[in-house]
């Protein structure tokens, strides 16, 4: 490592040299806000389709049907979802989205029973409310408490009204939670979903949401209750519901896997330009570095400042980038939803940390050949040479 | 091969400071050999203030360096400050030059992003020293080649003889025993190059250093105590007050 007293000394060959620099930094800066925003994406998609060890939720869907407006199940299976052994609870629930496609603006309406979200061990008591309240939403019919994201992104205010997909409500609640999903719905009263759908939508829902008490015995309950609707008229398919989003998002899965390349060639563009910047930088200081060596500086410790050099540009230009990404991020709201699933993508602590370590070790990288080479140059031959 | 050297000075006394002994640099290029240093035998003694004349490409420039610590000798043998030149390694002659060597150019070769104070600080950044202490240092070096007021000046901002005045700076900071210059007042007016010579030669009277400069000018290397001719990579006697023998 580098002795402190010598930073000063990288520190402004950096910044008195404005234009090259600048330049760097700015290329830099781009090609880590690109890596960061794929990454951040592949953290999306790995946060909602990843199957968990702890994963309690089965989605129950009508067997061979892929999209909201097509499933359609009774509202009563929910008594006898609810009978079969190791089920926790049942949530019946409407879905309506205006956009059944690939989209990053999506809204999409959950319509679940009052007394489903609102009474003790319901949905409603992870949500954390930031603006609204649960009060609010059992007083309309037609309200609406919203995820935190959706908010962010269509800038929704608490009663505001909005329309989307033909349903118009008031928001009533904005809130955050743990759950991915939450964070980019609308949940609204399950009737007033179902009568904005026309008469023959009452009783009818989209898909049930079926908490179970173990774990491990997931799979062991979907196909209980795929069993038990086997002869029914309509029959049922139940997933572990990260299962049920990687099924439904196969296109942006393929698509965000595919962006992990770009993710690669970001960093190739950072190794290059760093790289560039600080083989340019040497060859325009070959005799300065001989004078630092006239001067009694050894071999190793011009290598070393030349890749503390190299360290510094990928630092402040990948952090710069990484700064802007998760900005960007944050203040978008990012989500890619398709039928009416949502991942949200998220400026993460770590994704913060991968940013700025690989920028880091980028530019370490970039600097060693040059360093090695400025290291290996005959003094007095480099006096000549000028 | 212990041949009396060119001057008898160090004779039963100190070892001389700058012992050279069938010195010899070649460089080959393609299928030519150059020697511009051949079997150079010379003794300089503590607190002497050497001139090194001869026509250009006789290899003063290449001696300088040799015993700068910057180039390594080819054969012979070449001792400074008692230290064996031609086998030691590389890190270890970087220390050497750190200790002592100080290294003035023709063209003051500082370093442009740097201010004449940061410029002087540099080779005290290798010792151990505090903060303050290297300021001080700095700060009474620049005042001794009388440079106090310009500690933030970059290079562009002096002129030629305050440019080489903070490189003589540079090379006295670090109180080393030899400073070798070549050529120091090359590309001087007259003015700024006496003002240089005057610093020069206060350095061997007040403060025992022992400079070897190279030099084509005769009125700078009056100010020397013994001046040599290299001529063809070989001293030739020219001065008869100080030398006895002359090389092939
Ligand atoms: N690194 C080198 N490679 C090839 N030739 C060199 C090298 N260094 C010096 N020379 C040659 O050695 C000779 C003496 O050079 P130098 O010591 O610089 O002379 P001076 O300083 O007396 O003008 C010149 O002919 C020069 O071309
Ligand atoms: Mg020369």
């Amino acid at each position: 490592m580098l002795a402190p007293k010598y930073l000063p000394l990288v520190a402004k060959q950096v910044w008195r040299h404005r234009t090259r620099t600048a330049l760097t930094l700015s290329g830099v800066a781009v090609a880590m806000f690109l890596f960061c925003a794929v990454q951040a994406m592949q953290n999306a998609v790995a946060a909602a389709t990843t199957a968990r060890s702890k994963e309690t939720t089965l989605i129950v869907y009508r067997e061979n049907r892929f999209c909201p407006f097509a499933s359609r199940l009774p509202e009563h299976y929910q008594q006898r979802i609810s009978e079969i052994p190791g089920v926790r609870s049942v949530v019946p629930m409407k879905i309506v989205v205006n956009n059944c496609r690939a989209s990053l603006d999506v809204i999409t309406f959950r319509g679940v029973p009052s007394d489903k979200l609102t009474m003790p061990g319901g949905k409603g008591e992870k949500f954390r409310f930031s603006a609204g309240s649960m009060q609010e939403f059992t007083k309309r019919g037609d309200a609406a408490i919203i995820g935190g994201a959706l908010a962010k992104r269509r800038g929704f205010r608490v009663g505001e009204t909005f329309d989307a997909a033909g349903v118009t409500v008031t928001v009533a609640g904005i809130i955050d939670s743990d759950e991915a999903q939450d964070q980019n719905v609308a949940y609204v009263h399950l009737e007033f979903l179902q009568r904005s759908g026309g008469l023959d939508q009452v009783g009818i829902v989209t898909q049930f949401d079926v908490k179970v008490d173990d774990p491990t015995r997931l799979r062991e309950v979907a196909g209980a209750i795929d069993a038990a609707f086997e002869h029914d008229q309509e029959p049922t398919a139940t997933r572990p519901e990260t299962e049920f989003v990687a099924r439904a998002a196969k296109d942006i899965i393929e698509l965000v896997g595919f962006s992990r390349v770009l993710g690669l060639g970001c960093l190739a563009a950072v190794l290059a330009l760093v790289g560039t910047a600080i083989v340019l930088s040497v060859q325009d200081r070959i005799k300065e570095h001989a004078i630092l060596q006239t001067l009694g500086y050894g071999r190793g410790l011009i290598a070393r400042l030349i890749v503390m050099e190299g360290l510094l540009l990928g630092i402040a230009g990948g952090g710069l980038g990484t700064l802007i990404a998760v900005a960007a991020i944050e203040w978008r709201g990012l989500s890619m939803s398709v039928e009416g699933l949502s991942m949200n993508v998220t400026a993460s602590p770590s994704l913060v940390i991968v940013g700025l370590a690989g920028s880091a070790v980028l530019g370490i990288v970039a600097g060693l050949v040059p360093a090695w080479q400025a290291s290996r140059r005959q003094i007095a031959a480099c006096f000549r040479a000028v | 091969m212990t041949q009396a050297p060119i001057n008898g000075q160090a004779e039963g006394g100190l070892e001389p400071i700058i012992r050279c002994r069938g010195l010899t640099r070649t460089y080959i290029k393609g299928d030519n050999t150059i020697t511009p240093l051949a079997e150079l035998d010379l003794d300089v003694a503590r607190g002497e203030f050497i001139a090194l004349m001869g026509p250009s490409g006789s290899g003063k420039t290449t001696l300088l360096n040799l015993v700068a610590g910057i180039d390594k000798p080819t054969s012979g043998s070449l001792r400074v400050g008692g230290v064996e030149l031609a086998d030691v390694s590389p890190s270890r002659l970087a220390a050497f030059r750190s200790e002592y060597i100080g290294y003035v150019f023709q063209l003051y070769n500082l370093v442009p992003v740097l201010t004449a104070y940061e410029n002087v600080e540099l080779p005290l950044l290798l010792h151990r020293l505090s903060g303050r202490e290297r300021h001080q240092r700095v700060a009474t070096a620049l005042q001794l080649v009388g440079l106090a007021d310009r500690h933030d000046h970059f290079p562009r901002q002096l002129s030629g003889g305050q440019e080489q005045r903070v490189a003589i700076a540079r090379a006295i900071v670090t109180d080393p025993r030899i400073i070798v210059a070549d050529e120091p007042t090359g590309d001087l007016d007259k003015e700024s190059a006496a003002a240089v010579m005057a610093l020069l030669e206060q350095l061997t009277a007040e403060m025992g250093k022992t400079i070897v400069m190279v030099t084509h000018d005769p009125k700078s290397a009056a100010h020397a105590s013994r001046v040599l001719h290299l001529e063809k990579g070989r001293l030739v006697v020219q001065d008869e007050r100080f030398a006895t023998l002359a090389g092939a």
